[in-house]
């Protein structure tokens, strides 16, 4: 049986009721708008048990009353209660005001004695594996589109209409497909081309084009919702073009769909993945990211993954995950447990909730765009360093040294700040190592009898800091603290020292020792949690005993390169993260501080005592001996102290060691970062969230899809890559489906299916399901070839028909759903942009790079300052998007904020427009810089050429006696205006931020000026800024 | 002789495009000046949108025509302006009890402070008229105005940031993405201005804290709605609407003409093409142009009186501030724009609130009381309604260092205050209380979605039935939530 799901009836009134009911397109829409509320599939938060939206449910038994019984009418409570005249019988209730029509009634009765026979609604069953094409008689078929337009058009009244003219035809292609009109020499080309295929080649040529890719690109963007910031208040900038450029290049190569979408979303995961696929997955980086202080980091973090799974729910599925996020949706299956499980794909990423306010670190996960510098120099160290170790010179001198005999070992190398702790005056605490670098305190903290004499109890609210520099270790430099510490309670988190401004604030950068559930743990951090590494012990530190504390780091960056000491003995630790590869100094507070960090959890009413910092890495020797065991060093440790404070060979090779890791790291930092995804290591549990709140967490699930839709090839991976092979997998009932309908709409104006966000029960039924279903399956056949669907779409005769509106037209469809004219509409903000730049000429065809600013940032909400020529001449697709201030004149005409996911644009007219396109800088000085170009190609005396000239540069098509005699009344009566010299002079002086950076020169102001508001009207015509 | 010169010496006919052409000369050429409207009268597509009806609202008598909601943007402090608490004095720097608190989500800033010591108002506070509002001594002027306002002492929130705080109350939604109050108002309700927009923005930067939180536009977007019920934000400098100007040595005769050839184009090819959103665009020019007009001439106040400028105090001729913006409220309302919000930013007190309080107050009270008497004096007060508010209040302890002069407070959802006035508003009214922190809410909570409801309600529209249907929802601004606060309704 061919399903038929036709919307026509919307058109022309409901299908009589003659042939058997079709469920979904009749029946379906019915139960969708007035019982799936309560009756619907939200299995939770209805009032009653009973379900209408499967066959199952509705002939379920409740209390001996069944809703639907097959072929009887006089059983089914179904047909008694929407017929009843009981006001507390009736349904749907009165109160609900949604009540049934004579016509819904006796459909319903009708499918009730025809078997109340469900189907899958139809976006969800299986894409058929070929769709036939109906006989038409389609008068010029082209390709099979037209027969699956003309099909329907049979018998509606409307006949379908001629080609449009070559002229704009030509114009209609060239900014459907590069979003750019077509120059006057593409035009005169095309006309002179009598060949028969001259279109084809045309359209050939447009799609192998730069402008092409661009123009795919800035739809991309919506989908994407690309910006240049990271949103929310502060919206910062932030560096995510490179991705740009990658959507580019894959549209300018003609990039299958499936891998475009694959690599989007999975390109990390992809076998040898290249640095191409896995800069890709920056779309799921994409969606705003917050730093507001206070914020709760995990609140954010599950907006981040709530925004990946709505943007893939949009984008490829055309569904409305979002409804699921508190509850399982209302009129589409899925379930509360479906979207959290589809969300479990994108959970599992090592980021924080927040991004980095005092530093420009790039939030993690991350990938270096550029190649890694050799590490060579530091491999050569290491291996030299170890020659020096196991020589026998080093051995003879170590024979000879002093201190093998004495065994004194601390004295050898001093530390670079001892704090006692015995002392506290004038918010002071003496540091016996430079007594003129005091440590500081707040009154506020406290001595106490401690481990040695006095110590100090810390709020936890106010640091103990050292001065600036002391302690302001980088990654490449050796270090070891000790101390002892005495907790008076168990603290999830307390920070005992650190080197860094902040915690979620600055994402942690620098390094720190805390107390996690009374565990001490020490990190080195660039970026929390994704660039750094981290020790923690095992074991809880005792509360309200002293125990001495120490940590040791060898420069090497590593975790293997920590270690953690409880009184002189070496803690089992577990290594948490293990992946530093940036800086660890900066952000603020460069020196060593105790007991606090900012927003952070401090070590409140915990003791201090007896600091030592030191700029090596610590024996185990020495920390027992700073430990107060008393045991004298052993032969290994004296060896190493030997080595590294009395050994001038090793000491010269250390050296050149941390040379080498400096000069590997800041050749690396200097490698920019961009956001990607990369699977963190171990898995993160995905709860679902009870109401969608962040910190109310239920049952955990794992990653699935979602249990409405055919399930996965079990040969799948059960992470992002086995989403996207499963999404890519030829018989998916929606991604082609979708992604066709988004193009259909982007080339026709609006979707077969109109709502192309939405697929699913609320959404519109497809005006043509079959030719959605053909061009689905045709686009698959292709091998998801984007150039092949454009060519099916724009060589069709439907494409290229005139898109004239007789009244005919206007009384039966007019929206022009059956497509028995030509698409127009007013053309996208970038085109209305991109062409008056085109047109003078001044269009700046650079391609790729940083966002561009152009004249209109200036008088954005948070004011920019705009680029200099040419960058202000650049396509719109590189505009600079700031989240909180986006373009006014992209805005302005209906483009997409870029806060979510956008699948489609509103069309408006509004005021504001016309001000922008009379008065906005870019406009004012293109047709400034037009009207330049003509007087100097036709001078004064040949008006009427130029007049004819310009109309076609900026319409495309010759002018018709009427327009040219407007035109000329303009051209006269501005002249006569601008007879005022005064007038004109002030015109063209010079004002870059308002009238933009081209310098006029003219002997003629008179002229010059009266043809600018020439050009200037014309570009406000209609035939400039629609599409026809 | 050249094709042009031939046209124009011949004058072919162009029938009515032609007939139209030479009215306009003529006119043009005559003593009288084109005025909009004359051409409007040549031009039948453009007298048709006089007025743009909404969607078939109000849906009953409406109390109010238009809403001026002065936000008060960062959160101000409601025990320091309207809701005294004198029993904290004796709890000063103890710890906010545990009973009280009862495990309250905090904001990071301060969640990880150890003790949460109580902070009793600096400032004295005074019965005002014969309402007997308290109100504190930082408000001399509004406290004069007592008798016109009504409180909501017991309002309270979901959000605990300002961001989606802020959204919140303008969207009820803490994510962008859905139309705000005005947009509502707009969609719904039309307009009754043709030459303004139905929903306009102005913004003020506090001097209590000129480093306040910034705002975005996305907060009086229409979300999903189509962009004409988006607010048009009136900038503070340069044009008040974005390139409302035309470029210098064009005049508005120039204008004129060059507009009218360009409809004449327009009509010209919708002849051809037959699509009528070229009638829509045409119009759209026209509102421009009559905008052009219109909005200087509502943001010229070089003509208000003497007394009338010196009531909103010192700063009302100075653009972008606070008062400035309260004077173009009121001219606005005279001209019946439908929703007029200010935007006063800088009451996000964490820390030296004393202090900052001070400042917004400057900004604010005169101006805010000069509004009311202003609006009262031209009887616009009747039908003009007046909500004052911000997006949630602030704790009663001290975030910070408590001393005897300085304290600061954080975010606090659980209660807040907002004042209304004006048509359809009890007068001298004050409902809902909160308990003696200041922290929980005893009597008489107030949801933003149930004050939400109430402006609706005001303005003749049951905010259960104005419902935009997107992505397959039907959505409303109270989401599926809010109650009309009846108690306060006149």
């Amino acid at each position: 049986m061919t399903i038929r799901y036709a919307a026509c009836i919307f058109i022309f009134g409901p299908v009589p009721l003659l042939a058997e009911i079709d469920f979904n397109q009749q029946i379906r829409p019915i139960l969708s708008d007035k019982c799936f509320k309560c009756h619907g599939p939200a299995a939770k938060n209805q009032k009653s048990k009973l379900r209408l939206d499967s066959f199952e449910n509705a002939v379920k038994s409740h209390g001996g009353v069944v809703a639907l019984v097959p072929g009887k009418l006089e059983d089914s409570e179904l047909h008694w209660r929407i017929r009843s005249d009981e006001s507390d019988e009736v349904m749907p209730p009165l109160k609900a005001k949604l009540p049934l029509s004579p016509k819904e009634k006796d459909l319903l009765d009708q499918w009730i004695l025809e078997g109340g026979k469900y189907q899958k609604h139809w976006s969800f069953e299986p894409l058929p594996a070929s769709v036939p094409v109906p006989r038409s008689d389609s008068s010029d078929p082209r390709n099979e589109i037209d027969h699956f337009i003309a099909h329907e058009l049979k018998n509606s009244g409307l006949h379908p209409s001629d080609e449009a003219n070559r002229e704009t035809l030509l114009r209609r292609v060239t900014f459907d497909l590069t979003g750019l009109p077509p120059t006057l020499d593409e035009l005169d080309d095309f006309l002179a081309d009598k060949e028969a295929n001259a279109y084809e080649k045309a359209v050939d040529r447009l799609l192998d084009s730069d402008a092409y890719a661009e123009r795919m690109t800035a739809e991309w963007l919506d989908v994407a919702r690309y910006a240049d910031t990271y949103g929310y208040q502060v919206d910062r900038n932030r560096y995510v073009w490179p991705w740009r450029d990658w959507v580019i290049k894959a549209f300018r190569e003609n990039l299958s769909y499936d891998q475009f979408v694959t690599e989007q979303i999975a390109g990390d995961l992809l076998p040898h993945a290249t640095r191409d696929q896995i800069l890709a997955t920056c779309f799921n980086r994409l969606h705003s990211q917050k730093v507001e202080g206070g914020s709760v980091p995990e609140e954010f973090r599950i907006e981040y993954v709530a925004d990946r799974v709505h943007t893939v729910g949009t984008a490829f599925l055309g569904l409305t995950f979002e409804c699921s996020r508190c509850h399982d949706h209302k009129y589409d299956p899925i379930t509360q447990k479906d979207y959290y499980s589809l969300s479990a794909f994108f959970n599992n990423v090592d980021e924080s909730g927040l991004y980095s306010y005092f530093t420009g670190s790039v939030p993690t996960p991350t990938l270096e765009l550029g190649d890694l510098p050799s590490d060579e120099g530091i491999r050569q160290a290491q291996e030299q360093l170890r020659k020096v170790e196991n020589s026998d010179e080093a051995n003879d001198a170590f024979a000879k040294w002093d201190g093998n005999q004495s065994g004194e070992v601390l004295e050898l190398s001093g530390p670079v700040a001892h704090l006692s702790f015995d002392e506290f005056k004038g918010g002071k605490l003496s540091n016996s190592v430079d007594p003129k670098k005091p440590a500081s305190s707040s009154a506020n903290n406290k001595l106490v009898e401690g481990k040695m004499h006095q110590a100090m109890k810390l709020t936890g609210d106010d640091p103990v800091n050292l001065p600036k520099g002391v302690g302001d270790f980088n990654r490449h430099q050796p270090f070891s603290l000790a101390l002892w510490v005495n907790p008076s309670q168990l603290l999830d988190r307390g920070v005992v020292a650190r080197r860094s401004k902040a915690w979620t604030d600055a994402a942690s950068r620098g390094y720190e020792l805390l107390l996690e559930e009374g565990k001490p743990s020490f990190a080195l951090v660039h970026f929390w949690p994704g660039n750094a590494v981290r020790i923690r012990s095992k074991k809880v530190v005792p509360l309200d005993k002293w125990t001495h504390l120490a940590v040791t780091y060898d420069g090497s960056s590593m975790a293997k390169g920590m270690e953690l000491f409880e009184n002189g003995v070496l803690l089992e630790s577990e290594v948490i993260r293990d992946h530093l590869t940036r800086e660890i100094t900066g952000g603020g507070d460069p020196f060593l501080a105790l007991g606090q960090r900012m927003r952070d959890r401090g070590f409140k009413n915990g003791s201090v005592d007896e600091l030592y910092v030191y700029d090596r890495k610590l024996t185990g020797s020495e920390v027992r001996s700073l430990a107060q065991f008393d045991s004298e060093a052993t032969k290994e440790d004296l060896f190493e102290i030997f080595l590294q404070s009395a050994y001038e060979p090793y000491l010269k090779q250390a050296i050149q060691l941390r040379k080498e890791r400096e000069a590997f790291g800041e050749a690396r930092q200097r490698i920019p970062e961009i956001m990607v995804m990369r699977e963190m290591p171990g898995n993160r549990e995905t709860h679902i969230l009870n109401r969608g709140l962040y910190s109310d967490r239920k049952e955990v699930v794992t990653a699935e899809t979602p249990g409405f839709l055919p399930s996965v090839d079990k040969s799948n991976p059960s992470n992002r890559l086995g989403l996207a092979r499963w999404l890519t997998s030829p018989n998916h009932p929606l991604l082609a489906r979708v992604t066709i309908n988004r193009y259909w709409q982007m080339i026709f104006g609006r979707g077969l299916v109109s709502t192309s966000e939405d697929f699913g029960s609320q959404g519109k039924p497809p005006t043509h399901p079959e030719l959605l279903d053909w061009l689905a399956r045709d686009f698959i056949d292709s091998g998801w070839d984007l150039r092949h669907l454009f060519r099916q779409m724009v060589l069709s005769s439907t494409y290229r028909q005139g898109s004239e509106l007789t009244r005919t037209d206007r009384d039966l469809d007019p929206e022009n759903l059956l497509l028995s004219r030509g698409p127009a509409y007013r053309l996208p903000a970038e085109m209305v942009r991109d062409s008056a730049l085109a047109v003078s000429g001044l269009l700046h065809r650079k391609k790729g790079g940083p966002g561009v600013k152009p004249y209109d940032l200036k008088v954005s909400f948070k004011v920019i300052n705009p680029d200099r020529a040419p960058n202000v001449y650049c396509r719109s697709v590189y505009t600079f998007w700031k989240r909180t201030a986006p373009a006014p004149v992209m805005m302005t005409f209906d483009s997409s904020k870029r806060d979510v996911c956008m699948v489609r644009r509103e069309r408006t007219d509004s005021p504001s427009q016309t001000l922008v396109l009379l008065n906005g800088p870019q406009f004012v000085e293109a047709a400034r810089v037009t009207a330049h170009k003509l007087v100097d190609k036709f001078g004064k005396q040949k008006d009427d050429k130029l007049v004819a000239h310009a109309f076609r540069l900026l319409t495309s098509r010759k002018p018709e006696k009427q327009e040219l005699k407007i035109l000329y009344q303009l051209l006269a009566e501005q002249k006569v205006v601008f007879s005022d010299l005064s007038k004109a002079k002030e015109f063209f002086t010079h004002r870059p931020q308002l009238t933009g950076e081209f310098k006029t020169k003219t002997d003629d102001p008179t002229h010059l000026a009266a043809v600018t508001m020439l050009i200037s009207a014309l570009m406000n015509f209609d035939a400039s800024i629609s599409k026809r | 002789m050249n094709e042009f010169q031939n046209i124009l010496t011949n004058k072919p006919n162009l029938g009515a495009t032609q007939d139209f052409l030479n009215r306009r000369i003529f006119l043009r050429n005559g003593a009288a000046a084109l005025s909009a409207t004359a051409l409007a009268g040549l031009l039948p597509s453009l007298s048709s949108e006089a007025k743009t009806t909404g969607n078939g609202f109000p849906n009953f008598p409406a109390k109010a025509k238009r809403v001026i909601y002065l936000f008060q943007s960062g959160a101000p402090s409601q025990m320091d302006l309207f809701d005294p608490k004198p029993l904290m004095e004796k709890q000063r720097g103890k710890d906010l009890p545990d009973s009280i608190r009862k495990g309250q989500r905090l904001t990071t800033m301060t969640s990880g402070q150890k003790s949460f010591p109580i902070a009793p108002s600096i400032f004295k506070f005074a019965r005002q008229g014969n309402s007997g509002h308290w109100m504190s001594d930082v408000l001399p002027h509004l406290s004069k105005e007592a008798d016109e306002l009504c409180f909501i002492k017991s309002m309270h929130t979901e959000a605990i940031n300002h961001d989606p705080a802020i959204t919140f109350c303008q969207t009820g939604h803490q994510l962008a993405g859905r139309p705000s109050i005005g947009s509502w108002l707009s969609y719904g309700l039309g307009t009754e201005n043709k030459d303004l927009p139905a929903y306009v923005v102005l913004t003020s930067f506090g001097t209590g804290r000129p480093d306040d939180q910034p705002l975005y536009d996305r907060l009086w977007g229409a979300g999903f709605l189509s962009t004409q019920h988006q607010g048009v934000k009136f900038r503070n400098s340069g044009d008040p609407v974005l390139y409302l100007s035309d470029p210098k040595g064009i005049d508005r005769k120039m204008k004129r003409g060059m507009l009218d050839e360009i409809a004449l184009l327009n009509r010209k090819n919708h002849q051809l093409v037959g699509d009528p959103e070229i009638d829509a665009r045409i119009s759209q020019y026209e509102l421009a142009f009559r905008m052009q007009s219109s909005v200087p001439e509502l943001t010229d106040v070089s003509k208000e009186p003497k007394h009338i400028l010196e009531s909103y105090g010192p700063d009302v001729l100075k653009p972008g501030t606070y008062a400035a913006n309260c004077l173009l409220a009121r001219r606005m309302a005279e001209r019946d724009v439908r929703c007029i919000q200010l935007f006063h930013m800088g009451w996000d007190h964490h820390g030296g609130l004393p202090n900052a309080v001070k400042g917004q107050c400057r900004d604010t009270d005169q101006p805010t009381a000069a509004l009311i008497a202003d609006l009262r004096q031209r009887g616009l007060l009747e039908d003009t309604l007046i909500v004052w508010g911000g997006e949630f209040g602030r704790t009663v302890y001290s975030q910070g260092k408590l001393t005897a002069t300085n304290y600061g407070r954080d975010h606090h959802p659980r209660c807040f205050t907002v004042f209304l006035a004006g048509a359809g508003i009890k007068k001298g009214f004050s409902l809902g209380e909160t308990d003696d922190y200041c922290y929980n809410i005893t009597q008489d909570p107030v949801h933003v979605h149930d004050l939400n409801a109430t402006i609706m309600h005001l303005l003749g529209v049951d905010h259960k039935k104005l419902t935009y249907k997107f992505q397959g929802r039907d959505y409303r601004l109270t989401d599926v939530h809010g109650h009309v606060v009846k108690p306060i309704l006149s």
